[in-house]
C-alpha cells in the first residue's frame, strides 16, 4: 500500500516549493540560468543534489525540510508534496576536498584541474569556477608556483586548521542564535523555561562538529574531533539522562543542549536511510541525497515521532 | 549512473517581479491530489485573524496558523517542471512560476509556537552561512 502511494506521488510530482537566496533569481546579474546538478557527496560518497548559480560563480546546497502528513496550497492549487526545499550558499571546498585527499596519497604536487575530475560526476570540474574556489585552496593544500602554473598538494595539517575555524564560526553562530531565540520569541503557550546559562563550551563544540561532519568523510570527522581535543563518545546515548531528554521537548531551540545527538551512531546512520525515501519520491528530478532538515532541529522532530 | 550527468536548468523570467506572488499555506495533512483547489473561497474566506494567531475550520478540524516571513535575503519560489523528458539521461527544465515572501503554516489543533519545526527551519540559512562562509586567515 505504502509503496503504491509513493509511486503515484513521484509520477505526479512536478512542482516544488523552495526558499532560495535573492541572488539566485536576480536576473540582472545573470547571463545564464542556475541549474541543479548532481555531485559526489563528501560524507556519503554518493550522488547528492546541489545547485550551481549563474556562470557557476556560486555553489548552493539543497536541503529538504520535511514533516509527515503535509501538503501545500499554492495560490489556488493544491500540491500534495509538502516538503519545503532550502537552497543555501555552500562552500565548494567541502566538495573539492575529497578529490585532493585522494590525489594527495600520491604525494605529488599536481594541477588542481587534473585532480578535480570524476567520470561519474563530470559537473565536478565546474566547482573550480566558483568565485572563491581557487583562492581558498590554500586552506587545504600546499601551493607551488612554477612558471605561472599553480600546483597543489593536500595538507592534512592545513585542512584541520581550516575545519577548526569552521567549527569556531559555527559555535559563534549557534551562540548568537541561541540568544535571539531566548529573547525575541513570540511563544505564547509555553512558559519559558529559565534560560540555561551553562551550555558549556564542549557542548557547543560537539554540536558544531556534528554540523560540519555532514560535509566531510567519517575519517576526517574523527581526525577533527581529535584536533578539537574532544574525546570520542563511545555510547553517547547513555550519557544523556532521560530526564534531560524530556525537558528538551518542552523547550524551544535552546534545547540545543542535546548537541551530543549529532555525534551518536544513530545520527550518522539516519541520513542515508532518509535519503533512500527521498530518492524514491524525488526520482523524477534527481533530487537524490537531499537530507531532511528536521534532523538539524532534532528535539521537536524526535519528540513528535514518539 | 548515467543520470548523474544530467542537469536540471532553472528557467527564470527576464524580471522576477513579472512572476505572480501567491499566498502559500503549509497544511498539516496529506492531500492526495495535485491540481486546482478553491483555496480563497473555502480556506482564506473563513479564516479568523485573532492577534497573531489565525484559526480556521478545515474539513471539520480546527486549525491554528501563523504567518512566517522568508529569512532575510531569501525569497520563496515555486518551481514547476516543463517538458518532462522521456529518460533520466536527458536534461530537465523547471520554470519559476510564482514567488512568495511569506507563508502561512497550520497546526492541527495545537497553537503555533516558536519551536514548531518549520519555524526553526527558518534558522537554517543563518547556520548555513556559518558553516559555509569563507574563513579568515
Amino acid at each position: 500500500m505504502a509503496t503504491k502511494k509513493k509511486r503515484t506521488l513521484s509520477a505526479q510530482n512536478d512542482s516544488w516549493v523552495v526558499i532560495a537566496p535573492d541572488s539566485v533569481v536576480d536576473t540582472q546579474k545573470h547571463d545564464s540560468d542556475p541549474s541543479f546538478v548532481r555531485l559526489r557527496n563528501p560524507l556519503t560518497d554518493e550522488a547528492s543534489l546541489y545547485m550551481l548559480g549563474s556562470g557557476d560563480v556560486q555553489l548552493f546546497e539543497v536541503k529538504a525540510f520535511e514533516e509527515d502528513f503535509h501538503s501545500w496550497f499554492v495560490g489556488q492549487t493544491v500540491q500534495r508534496d509538502g516538503r519545503l526545499l532550502f537552497i543555501t550558499p555552500m562552500d565548494p571546498l567541502y566538495l573539492i576536498l575529497p578529490y585532493l585527499i585522494k590525489s594527495g596519497k600520491e604525494g605529488k604536487f599536481q594541477p588542481v584541474d587534473q585532480v578535480v575530475m570524476d567520470e561519474e560526476f563530470p559537473a565536478c570540474s565546474r566547482l573550480l569556477s566558483c568565485t572563491h574556489s581557487l583562492a581558498s585552496l590554500r586552506h587545504i593544500a600546499e601551493e607551488k608556483e612554477v612558471a605561472n602554473l599553480k600546483f597543489h598538494r593536500y595538507s592534512q595539517e592545513k585542512t584541520m586548521d581550516w575545519l577548526k575555524k569552521k567549527v569556531e564560526r559555527t559555535v559563534a553562530a549557534l551562540k548568537k542564535r541561541h540568544i535571539s531565540v531566548g529573547e525575541g520569541v513570540k511563544s505564547s503557550t509555553y512558559v519559558r523555561v529559565k534560560s540555561e546559562p551553562d551550555h558549556n563550551e564542549e557542548d557547543y563544540l560537539r554540536y558544531a562538529h556534528g554540523l560540519i561532519s555532514e560535509y566531510i568523510s567519517e575519517d576526517l570527522s574523527k581526525d577533527l574531533l581529535r584536533h578539537l581535543k574532544l574525546p570520542e563518545l563511545t555510547s553517547p546515548k547513555e550519557t544523556e539522562p532521560p530526564s534531560k531528554k524530556r525537558k528538551l521537548s518542552d523547550t524551544p531551540v535552546e534545547a540545543g543542549e542535546d548537541y551530543t545527538k549529532f555525534n551518536s551512531a544513530d545520527f550518522v546512520r539516519k541520513p542515508p536511510k532518509k535519503m533512500t525515501s527521498a530518492q524514491k519520491t524525488l526520482a523524477k528530478v534527481d533530487k537524490t541525497g537531499m537530507k531532511p532538515m528536521s534532523s538539524f532541529f532534532s528535539p521537536k522532530a524526535k519528540a513528535e515521532k514518539k | 549512473m548515467s543520470c548523474n550527468t544530467s542537469v536540471t536548468r532553472v528557467q527564470l523570467p527576464p524580471a522576477v517581479d513579472q512572476v505572480p506572488r501567491v499566498p502559500v499555506h503549509l497544511m498539516p495533512c496529506e492531500i492526495e491530489h495535485d491540481g486546482p483547489a478553491q483555496v480563497s473561497q473555502y480556506l482564506t474566506a473563513t479564516t479568523k485573524d485573532c492577534k497573531q494567531e489565525k484559526t480556521v475550520s478545515f474539513r471539520g478540524r480546527g486549525l491554528k496558523g501563523q504567518e512566517l516571513s522568508c529569512p532575510q535575503g531569501y525569497t520563496g519560489l515555486v518551481l514547476k517542471e516543463i517538458n518532462k523528458p522521456g529518460s533520466d539521461q536527458e536534461d530537465r527544465t523547471v520554470k519559476l512560476t510564482s514567488t512568495f515572501d511569506k507563508l502561512t503554516y497550520w497546526n492541527l489543533e495545537t497553537p503555533t509556537n516558536s519551536d514548531d519545526t518549520v519555524v526553526m527551519a527558518m534558522d537554517w540559512p543563518e547556520l548555513a552561512e556559518a558553516i559555509h562562509g569563507p574563513v579568515e586567515d
